[in-house]
């Protein structure tokens, strides 16, 4: 009686507990509106963990179903992977997704294709990312998709929602240093030639090879969600700030020792002149005058003193002006100072001939300018006094 | 004022025209040459917009550059006719007198000196600004070229030169304008608007304050040509004449030459990456599943035609899932039936629940009606498997 009586004034007190806590959670949380980080999804969709009716069946492996077209749809889900994706660790349930499935059996299967498969769920996405989804609806890929190019990539073939890790710290919004080297292995699901090369490049060996965390991934240059055809004018005349974003930020170079005047003496030059100029009135307009890109390579990207391809060899470098001049001959690659600054010892002649014009064009013009003002002074005094020049 | 209405000839028509040829490109050489110096500068973006864009910025300054040459040839030809065949005094060239006329200016202004200096055709402020002008001229023209045409230019100089022209051109750039703005703004238009560039004349009031000397002379009837008999006038002619005809021949090919004798660079862009954007790293090409069906002499068996629609249409679930407990991946699976008995009862298709369930209507996946009556055919054979 006793022992019955004690229990019962635990459940009692543990019911107790439970409605206290719940009401205070509930105040709590109604005060403190959640902060959502940049980039985090705004999740529109309860948790809820009624997934074990799902999972009665989904869990079992090789649960696969043969498409109308002969592909197989793998139908199990990993439970354990599962359970360390985002969407899991979140509390997102299966059925906030797949909004579709009300029962068993399931209502009649439409898709045709693996790929159909794709296309009826990734728009599900916005519910909880809409600022993504709808930075999508403005890239390349999308335009593809519009154009009828059903290989033009959507939400999940980037991020497979059943294996996706977190990639943005939750409070920061920052990419994870783990997520950051999955991007180009994303991007080379389609685009593996690019990934080959890039793997190559310092940036991408870098980032391979030694995880390094300051060089560009594919979206540093691309963009995320609303990644722009690469193709452009627009693209191609702006891509000079787009290299200089990294390589004139002392916080990067230093590390590297790599120099971070390179924005400022390309625009000195005549071809970065022509360029700063285009973006600024007409950069949607076609100019051949060339970009970072033209001599330090695209994505293959070398040091500029690698021992074969570094553009510091001037035979390496003419062969890049001859692209553009073909008639160029060995004196060429120096009419173009290559980054530098000129001093008395790079370009001393360019050196030279502006200090010459810095005491010039002062020394001149403060003549004239003495001379001015005297002569100005005499006739205003002169008049003043009424005098007759 | 008597000397208000008696005018003398300074400019005539041919010196007017060609002030303004070079009032109008030096003007837009400056609008569009500096934009181009300081590139990053709001209103250099501006004067580039007004262009359209800092092609045309550029097409326009070479225009401009092409219309000077043109007018400093003629300033040439022009100055030698006037030495050569009329014998003028070279009124232009700098001496002595100039220096001293310019201390004295200063002289005077300081308050040092009670008299201003008496000058005669041009003055010292006049000729300074001409020297200044040539010189800039030749800086701008010898640079000019370097940078029109740097792969002729690098195959006698070193590639520095290109650069080095570059800085020269920009200085002196600067300097040309700035002083322009300076020294001709305040002598000619804002001290006293001398309109006589235009006009072509100037007062005699005007001559007394700036060019008394000149007056004098004209007074004296020592100004002006001075050959006067027309014979030794023809004579110089006809050697002048053809001498300036090659003159100008070989100046307009300079000029010809300068402006389109060599192909710097391709108007194409240079060529793009050929690297094919998309090539998917697991091209996973899965032969498309052809429907079971049975040959028309062929008899209904597990292996030829049960076996394969089975593990077509009913794997997914009644595989390694084995909902209900049923499998139907193999023979003795498909007999051994599921939690609740036989699905199939070899020789008896119509208690078979098999055939029940699919003539039914309403299980998950739907057998065709060739599909179900092959079925029931193999099951009332008694089930043969091979």
């Amino acid at each position: 009686m006793r022992i019955f009586s004690t229990s019962f004034k635990v459940r009692y007190l543990a019911i107790f507990f439970i409605i206290a806590g719940s009401i205070m959670m509930g105040t709590l949380l109604a005060k403190t509106q959640p902060v959502l980080a940049e980039g985090q999804p705004n999740p529109a969709v309860k948790p809820s963990n009624e997934d074990s009716t799902c999972l009665g069946c989904h869990s079992k492996s090789g649960f696969v179903k043969n498409l109308p077209n002969g592909e197989v749809l793998l139908l199990t889900i990993d439970e354990e992977h599962f359970s360390q994706t985002v969407h899991s660790i979140e509390g997102l349930s299966c059925t906030d997704c797949h909004l579709d499935i009300t029962g068993f059996p399931h209502d009649n299967f439409t898709a045709q294709s693996l790929r159909e498969v794709s296309m009826q769920l990734y728009t599900l996405c916005k519910k909880c990312h809409e600022k993504q989804y709808d930075q999508t609806l403005d890239s390349i890929h999308q335009k593809e998709l519009a154009a009828g190019n059903s290989n033009a990539a959507i939400c999940t073939d980037c991020h497979n929602p059943h294996i996706q890790k977190r990639i943005t710290d939750a409070t920061t919004g920052q990419i994870l240093p783990e997520a950051r080297l999955q991007i180009p292995l994303t991007c080379a699901r389609c685009h593996s030639a690019i990934y080959e090369v890039y793997k190559s490049s310092v940036h991408g060996a870098a980032l391979t090879d030694e995880k390094n965390q300051d060089v560009p991934t594919c979206i540093s240059c691309h963009g995320v969600h609303n990644i722009q055809d690469p193709r452009t004018n627009t693209f191609r005349t702006n891509s000079p700030l787009l290299c200089s974003g990294c390589h004139t930020n002392p916080d990067i170079m230093n590390k590297y020792n790599l120099p971070t005047n390179v924005l400022n003496s390309y625009v000195a030059d005549f071809h970065g002149t022509t360029i700063t100029l285009f973006e600024e009135t007409s950069a949607g307009t076609l100019t051949n005058k060339p970009v970072c890109y033209d001599c330090h390579g695209v994505h293959d990207i070398k040091r500029t003193d690698d021992p074969v391809y570094g553009i510091a060899m001037k035979n390496n470098l003419l062969k890049k002006c001859q692209v553009c001049h073909p008639d160029a001959n060995a004196n060429f690659p120096s009419a173009w100072m290559s980054h530098y600054i000129p001093s008395a010892t790079e370009y001393p002649l360019v050196y030279y001939i502006n200090i010459f014009y810095k005491f010039l064009i002062p020394t001149v013009l403060g003549g004239m300018a003495f001379y001015v003002i005297i002569d100005f002074l005499h006739r205003m005094i002169s008049r003043l006094k009424g005098a007759q020049h | 004022m008597s000397g208000e209405t008696q005018n003398y000839q300074r400019f005539p028509v041919a010196r007017r025209i060609e002030h303004i040829m070079m009032l109008l490109s030096f003007g837009l050489l400056g609008l569009t040459g500096l934009p181009q110096k300081f590139p990053t500068l709001g209103i250099s973006i501006f004067i580039a917009s007004l262009f359209g864009s800092v092609e045309n910025l550029r097409l326009v300054h070479h225009i401009s550059a092409t219309v000077m040459m043109l007018g400093t040839g003629w300033h040439i030809l022009v100055a030698g006719y006037k030495v050569f065949v009329n014998k003028e005094p070279m009124s232009m060239l700098p001496g002595i007198k100039d220096v001293v006329d310019g201390i004295q200016a200063i002289f005077y202004n300081l308050g040092l000196k009670k008299k201003f200096p008496q000058m005669g055709r041009f003055n010292f402020e006049e000729k300074l600004e001409y020297w200044a002008f040539v010189w800039g001229a030749i800086v701008m023209g010898l640079t000019g070229f370097m940078m029109w045409n740097p792969l002729t230019t690098l195959k006698i100089l070193p590639g520095e030169a290109i650069p080095a022209a570059k800085a020269a051109h920009g200085g002196e750039a600067i300097l040309a304008v700035a002083a322009i703005i300076i020294w001709h703004m305040y002598g000619v238009h804002l001290r006293k608007f001398n309109k006589s560039m235009f006009t072509g004349k100037m007062s005699e009031t005007d001559m007394l304050h700036e060019h008394p000397l000149e007056l004098a002379d004209l007074k004296a009837g020592l100004a002006g040509p001075r050959v006067t008999d027309p014979k030794d006038l023809r004579k110089r002619k006809a050697i002048f004449f053809p001498i300036a005809g090659i003159l100008s021949l070989a100046m307009l090919g300079s000029v010809y030459g300068f402006v389109s004798g060599e192909k710097t660079a391709v108007d194409i862009l240079p060529p793009a990456s050929t690297i094919q954007a998309y090539l998917p790293q697991t091209p996973t090409p899965i032969a498309s599943q052809m429907p079971v069906v049975l040959g028309p002499n062929d008899q209904v068996t597990w292996t030829n035609y049960i076996g394969p629609l089975f593990q077509q249409k009913c794997t997914s679930c009644h595989g390694a899932m084995a909902f209900g407990g049923l499998s139907l991946v193999t023979y003795a699976d498909a007999l051994r039936g599921g939690d609740h008995g036989p699905v199939i009862i070899p020789g008896d298709s119509t208690d078979s629940t098999l055939v029940i369930v699919h003539s039914g209507g309403n299980h998950y996946v739907q057998l065709s009606a060739d599909e179900l009556k092959n079925i029931i055919q193999w099951i009332d054979k008694g089930v043969p498997e091979q």
